[in-house]
């Protein structure tokens, strides 16, 4: 039996989690194979990683310029992400090192679980694109550690697609001037998941976004905690939420803006909301500020409620059946974080998955 | 085609409707004028099916069915049409995209095979022009920044675009300016003066009958019809007033 040391709900960073299936999975196997992942990849001509129980399949994969072996980048002491310490894959870029189209990851799980680090380091004026997704059963444990240096832009998407099991994340970043980090999660699928962030904008004038779409339905939970730490003046940050509940769900946002001492002229906006489908469940939000600088703007706003009751009166008297006006609404709700996507192939993409999430509902 | 009959109706248990019985036929327009918190919008609501305005007497049929039985969806799919005194916005659905799935809908609920995007496009651009609306804005989240005039053409545009059998209009004329209230009153002529349709057209102010000419006029005060007339009778309310006639 594998000894886990997993954090407990008396912890105030986890007392919406639910790790209780941890143990199990970290015991069981998996069933290796290779699963038919054709569908997932976006065909975006970049390079593309397929990682089976954490391993890659090299035979799948067309990793370009991509690295594998021991990742710099400890986990800062997360209980989840240590596990993910060692190897992994690197991608390292400058630039003048321009690659043809964002980077694909496809993890699958087959049972048990597994753990990967990834590292992302840009240099000066280098930009990347990096989709990552996540399918299969058992649990998926990963630790992304970037850095990125002046002028650096990485626009980061996530989406977490599991039929079962577990998917738990954390990424670490550290931006530097001018430097710009966008990282959208969707979570749809029927996993649980827990997305874990600490981004500092460390130089000045840098931007960093952490945000996305959490849909939960049945008694699945999904839970992202982010601090966003600003570090430097002149630093910008956004964080754009939305998190759906069905059935008997929870989703959980933790979003926290940390101002540092002399980080002048931040303009931090936090926008959290959730939308509850049925009575029976949870949408949990916790909006934090800590500011220790005078000159700053911090916009922030939590709200949770259901659908706008005379808006589905509305789309029903035109003929919309009231589980089509239902999806309508809440798929406009979930638009709001996606949108953040700057790519349009992968945004169209991450739309259609939240599409099915909804019309499997309906 | 619309029988409503003794109908008793309650918002938050408060009786609004108590008893009203009025019959449209086909190729009819009607117009039901009365003050303030007589019951014109709940009637409206009541015959839309909106959650909240509840039937505790008499009912209403629609082409013989029983009307107050079906569900909002339903009763559009059936022909019924609403037009909102406020339509309502929604950030983030387009109009067209709503439409075609609402349209979509009533087809097939009616055994009809959908439209596609394309005979859609057709249908919605004709509707748009004639309303003398922009495409532009039919792409736009419904109604929102939309202008009250511009959200008034907006449901004439949907109406043509559904081509209901029945359309019950809460005052589409409120909000309106004199040019606009020509275009909308021009297009519920166009779209539901036809022998086959009906109309209940639920106004405040004599001047949308200038453009649609009602061949019947009913009072509507304390949740009862009180009087009926032809086109004569908004005048004389425009002239009187409705305490007169309440008396």
């Amino acid at each position: 039996m594998t000894l886990l040391a997993l954090p407990s709900t008396r912890e105030e960073a986890w007392r919406w989690s639910d790790l209780s299936g941890l143990p199990a999975l970290a015991d069981a196997a998996p069933r290796g194979g290779r699963p038919d992942v054709s569908a997932l990849w976006l065909n975006a001509g970049g390079p593309r990683l397929l990682f089976v129980d954490g391993k890659l399949d090299a035979a799948a994969s067309a990793p370009g310029g991509l690295q594998f072996g021991p990742v710099a980048g400890r986990a800062e002491g997360h209980p989840l992400a240590r596990l993910a310490e060692g190897d992994g894959w690197t991608l390292m870029l400058s630039a003048d090192h321009a690659i043809a189209g964002p980077v694909e990851i496809v993890h699958v799980a087959t049972g048990g679980a597994s753990h990967l680090a990834g590292r992302i380091a840009l240099a000066d004026g280098a930009e990347a694109g990096i989709v990552e997704t996540f399918v299969g059963d058992g649990w998926a444990n990963r630790l992304t550690a970037m850095t990125l240096g002046k002028g650096a832009r990485l626009m980061r998407s996530v989406r977490l697609m599991q039929d079962s099991g577990f998917q738990s994340l954390r990424d670490q970043a550290e931006i530097g001037d001018g430097g710009s980090l966008v990282s959208i999660f969707l979570g749809v699928g029927g996993a649980g998941s827990r997305i874990d962030g600490a981004l500092t904008l460390a130089g000045r004038g840098a931007f960093a976004e952490m945000g996305g779409a959490l849909l939960a339905r049945q008694d699945q939970r999904h839970e992202a905690a982010v601090v966003l730490r600003h570090a430097a003046e002149n630093g910008q940050s956004a964080q754009t939420w939305r998190a759906v509940s069905a059935d008997s769900a929870t989703t959980s946002l933790a979003a926290r803006v940390e101002v540092a001492r002399g980080a002048q002229k931040t303009d931090a906006e936090q926008s959290l909301r959730g939308l509850l489908l049925k009575r029976g469940a949870t949408v949990n939000l916790k909006p934090e500020l800590e500011i220790f600088a005078d000159d700053v703007k911090c916009a922030h706003g939590a709200t949770v409620g259901e659908l706008d009751a005379a808006a589905l009166f509305y789309l029903a008297s035109r003929g919309l059946l009231p589980a089509q006006a239902q999806a309508l609404l809440t798929r406009a709700f979930v638009a709001d974080a996606l949108e953040r996507i700057g790519d349009e192939a992968v945004r169209a993409a991450f739309m259609s998955d939240a599409d099915r999430w909804l019309e499997a509902r309906s | 085609m619309l029988n409503i009959d003794n109908l008793h109706a309650t918002v938050a248990d408060k009786p609004i409707l108590k008893g009203l019985t009025l019959s449209l036929n086909p190729g009819e327009i009607h117009a039901i004028m009365g003050p303030n918190g007589a019951g014109k919008s709940t009637l409206s609501y009541v015959l839309g099916g909106r959650p909240g305005y509840e039937v505790t007497g008499g009912g209403a049929t629609f082409d013989g069915q029983d009307l107050i039985a079906l569900a909002p969806h339903e009763r559009a799919a059936a022909g019924l049409f609403l037009g909102f005194q406020y339509p309502v916005e929604i950030p983030g659905v387009s109009n067209v995209q709503f439409l075609r799935e609402a349209l979509n809908a009533q087809r097939k609920v009616r055994g009809e095979a959908p439209l596609s995007g394309g005979d859609f496009l057709k249908i919605a651009r004709a509707q748009a022009d004639a309303m003398g609306m922009d495409m532009d804005m039919l792409k736009r989240p419904v109604n929102v920044g939309f202008s009250g005039g511009e959200k008034k053409r907006n449901e004439m545009v949907q109406m043509g675009i559904i081509d209901p059998k029945l359309a019950i209009l809460d005052e589409t004329d409120s909000g309106l300016d004199i040019d606009a209230l020509r275009v909308v009153g021009d297009g519920i002529n166009r779209i539901m003066r036809k022998p086959d349709k009906a109309v209940l057209l639920i106004t405040h102010y004599q001047r949308l009958l200038d453009y649609v000419r009602p061949d019947f006029v009913h009072v509507l005060a304390d949740g009862r019809i009180v009087r009926s007339g032809g086109p004569e009778l908004a005048l004389e309310l425009e002239r009187e007033g409705y305490g007169a006639l309440a008396a």
